[in-house]
């Protein structure tokens, strides 16, 4: 039994570690917005309590999301494969113009502290460039996201790193 | 054994670096000291000697390590000279906290230099810093999560400048479950030890997702002070932990205990695991790191369910009806009934009804439809952003009242006398006092109640396994179900007025209402299986109802409630009973309760008690 339950376990670690190239299927990368989430919440004994987890991954995906990284799409050391998993924050964070989500995301574009104001405020403006469908995934969020940043003289720089 | 260990130091050792000599006596004092034992998670055994919480061969370089943290000392010494070639498999790579602290302790300055690629890597991605305790609260509707869970984030040099703990990484210690176990299954295994622990290192924004969102919990953060080198000592470890398999028990071997034992390895003067000998309840831990000192800061949270209810609060019936008719068809944006609201009315309402879509896509398929309506509906909000959300911190959890309970009451049962002796091992009814706690939840296990009356005359008068009581108000936009579910021993009207023992399982689902500001109506249909001596039948199945108010007032919390079972084979039961809470402190209530019982066995019975309940450790 125990060797089985050994076996298993990993196996499900060796599908992890085992990094996805942008639009793999399993990083989650390409999802669009709104993409429902994993697991449904259990309300007696489940997993409310004490926590339980279908795997043990071990790190080396904060910056990814489970993606493999190339050198050409991160900034500052971040990647902004990052925001992957915060599409839908980001999306209520610009539409509003402001939010935690939309701050991680100047910074992972590498937008420096005192440009961010104006970071959150060009991007609120043409929100509805940026997410222009409902269907938008991350990458077309990103590819939108330099276009807007081009056409502002302050921002414009942010726009060239890539 | 010895014998083999000094092979293997010879074996490794001869080609340029030489293990150096550690006889037993300096080996046995080290490894006595507390950070060896906290780095091989050694506890003292039952019947003296030690054995370790890790579960898991490839921990222990000494065949039995998990016993002989001194063979454990000698064995790590003698592979830290394995040659470098080893690369990432070198003990080094594997075992990167020991390997500082004993080249510390020992003043190893001749040790092979594998390259330890791995490691260094995985290192430089979390890039520890800063180190933070989240705590998902309780959330009403599911009791259970009061037992709640803890884990660590773990922050870089600049999260906090730029607010970036958004993608910062978890580490959560969890039961690691194979396959889809049932919830009843999981609770069994959990309890009788059935599945491995393991840590598992994550995206925050993933537990937070799943906390926030997907579960409707608020959120509690407790940045630590930690200093950057304490939490990469602890991030070090971790990796010694990596797809290490511990015994993984519900109460006290649970993710709350590691994460203490993992404290405890960042600053080593902390000593916070023995404080929980039996059970490590979430809280308590919350209590004990506070207590302690580490704490800096405290942040909050609110669930998405929390957002969604403040931001309707301030409208009225109308413009919820008109939150209720966007949500289900976005076109309603033009309509007179809603472009007539002032400007800001639209922006709330408008706000509420794409927070109330996000609701109820919760957990759910990617459906196209919703996703249009959703993103309607944030086109919207673009236009005309309404204010940022302005939700009161509720009480810290932590200052609520403490777990176990004692309880000394006396009364009188129509005309006898009696003292009753209480002990309830967790955690909170809809009386007790109620800072930190949520109204209308209930979640108590392992009560048990014994009486003396006049005479000398002692019984059991009770004993619980588990109360569990949900009532979750319903309003115009979320309608959850209120259900409860008890068992145990009890004492019910038997015939001569006797008070007969009866062991009974029973459960009730219905709904529960605002009525005011602190007050909550509800009502429940029940069902119920008892084993009564008097009953001619083995078992009695009983129909029925339980409804009531809890009124939270000045004093305390105030419940009245009505119930009755009807039962097959005729018997029916019936009672009144009031409860009013006098919070006296946090850890002192004074309880007065009332109660009228009626049954066809015998008449009505009267009781009257006064009770004072001591809330301790």
């Amino acid at each position: 039994m125990k060797r089985i339950l050994l076996g298993t376990l990993f196996a499900a670690v060796s599908i992890n570690a085992m990094a996805e190239a942008p639009g793999g299927p399993n990083c989650g990368w390409g999802n669009m917005l709104f993409e429902g989430q994993r697991g449904t919440p259990a309300h007696f004994l489940a997993s409310t309590t004490n926590g339980t987890s279908g795997n043990a991954t071990f790190g080396m995906t904060s910056g990814t999301n489970g993606c493999s990284t190339k050198a050409s799409l991160t900034y500052g050391g971040k990647s902004w494969l990052a925001m992957n998993g915060m599409m839908n924050e980001l999306s209520e964070d610009m539409a509003q113009g402001q939010g935690e989500a939309l701050t991680t995301y100047a910074v992972v574009m590498g937008v420096a502290p005192e440009d961010r104001a104006r970071f959150a405020s060009v991007t609120h403006e043409h929100f509805q460039q940026i997410f222009n469908t409902a269907d938008v995934n991350a990458e077309t969020v990103h590819t939108n996201t330099l276009a807007v940043l081009k056409t502002d003289p302050q921002l414009a720089k942010y726009a060239t790193e890539a | 054994m010895l014998k083999r260990l000094s092979l293997l130091a010879l074996s490794v050792s001869a080609p340029l670096h030489a293990a150096p000599h550690l006889d037993s006596a300096r080996a046995q004092q080290l490894a006595d000291l507390p950070y060896w034992i906290a780095l091989g998670h050694y506890e003292k055994g039952k019947l003296g000697g030690w054995r370790s919480y890790v579960d898991d061969r490839k921990f222990f370089l000494a065949d039995d390590g998990a016993h002989h943290p001194a063979q454990e000392l000698q064995a790590t010494v003698a592979a830290l000279y394995a040659p470098a070639s080893l690369g990432n498999q070198h003990a080094q790579c594997v075992f990167p906290a020991r390997t500082r602290w004993l080249r510390e302790q020992l003043t190893l300055t001749d040790l092979p230099r594998p390259d330890c690629s791995e490691y260094r890597e995985w290192y430089a991605d979390v890039a520890p810093h800063s180190a933070a305790l989240i705590f998902p609260a309780a959330y009403l509707n599911s009791p259970s999560s009061m037992f709640g869970h803890t884990l660590l984030r773990i922050d870089k040099a600049d999260t906090h400048s730029n607010e970036t703990s958004l993608l910062s990484y978890a580490i959560n210690f969890g039961a690691y479950i194979e396959g889809s176990d049932n919830s009843i299954l999981y609770a069994w295994k959990g309890l009788a030890g059935g599945y491995p622990g393991l840590f598992a290192l994550m995206p925050y924004q993933d537990k937070l997702s799943e906390y926030r969102s997907l579960e409707n919990r608020d959120l509690w953060e407790y940045q630590l002070n930690l200093t950057p080198e304490e939490t990469g000592r602890m991030v070090e470890h971790v990796w010694e932990l990596k797809q290490v398999q511990f015994d993984y028990f519900f109460f006290d071997e649970n993710c709350s205990y590691r994460l203490l034992e993992l404290l405890q390895v960042a600053r080593p003067s902390l000593d916070l695991t023995s404080q929980f000998p039996l059970t490590a309840i979430p809280t308590d831990t919350v209590k004990a790191v506070k207590q302690s000192g580490l704490v800096a800061d405290t942040r909050y949270r609110p669930s998405r369910e929390r957002e969604l209810l403040a931001r309707a609060e301030p409208l009225d019936a109308e413009e919820q009806r008109q939150v209720l008719a966007l949500s289900a068809d976005t076109a309603q944006l033009q309509s007179p009934g809603f472009t007539a609201l002032p400007r800001e009315r639209q922006a709330l309402v408008q706000d509420a009804a794409y927070r109330l879509e996000r609701y109820r896509a919760n957990g759910q398929e990617r459906d196209p439809a919703q996703a249009a309506r959703s993103f309607e509906l944030l086109r919207a909000i673009n236009r005309n952003p309404p204010p940022p959300l302005q939700i009161e911190k509720p009480g810290l959890p932590e200052e609520g009242h403490e777990s176990r309970t004692w309880q000394l009451g006396v009364g009188t049962r129509d005309d006898r006398a009696f003292a009753e002796y209480g002990l309830r091992m967790a955690y909170h009814d809809l009386n007790d006092n109620a800072y930190g706690f949520p109204l209308g939840a209930q979640i108590e296990i392992l009560q048990l109640k014994v009486r003396q009356y006049e005479g000398n005359q002692w019984q059991v008068q009770r004993l619980d396994l588990a109360t569990i009581r949900s009532l979750t108000p319903r309003n115009a936009l979320l309608q959850p179900w209120s259900w409860q579910v008890a068992g145990g021993l009890e004492r019910v009207p038997g015939k001569h007025g006797d008070e007969v023992l009866v062991s009974h399982v029973n459960g009730g689902a219905g709904g529960t209402w605002q009525l005011a500001d602190d007050v909550l109506g509800f009502a429940l249909g029940t069902a119920r299986v008892e084993h009564h001596n008097d009953f001619a039948e083995f078992i009695s199945p009983a129909a029925g109802f339980n409804t009531g108010v809890l009124w939270r007032n000045g004093l305390g919390n105030l419940s009245l409630e009505a119930k009755g079972d009807f039962f097959t084979n005729g018997e029916v039961r019936r009672s009144l009973s009031l409860n009013q809470q006098w919070e006296l402190s946090r850890n002192l209530g004074l309880r007065l309760s009332a109660k009228r019982e009626f049954s066809h066995l015998t008449s009505a019975q009267n009781e009257v008690m006064l009770e004072m309940k001591w809330y301790h450790y």
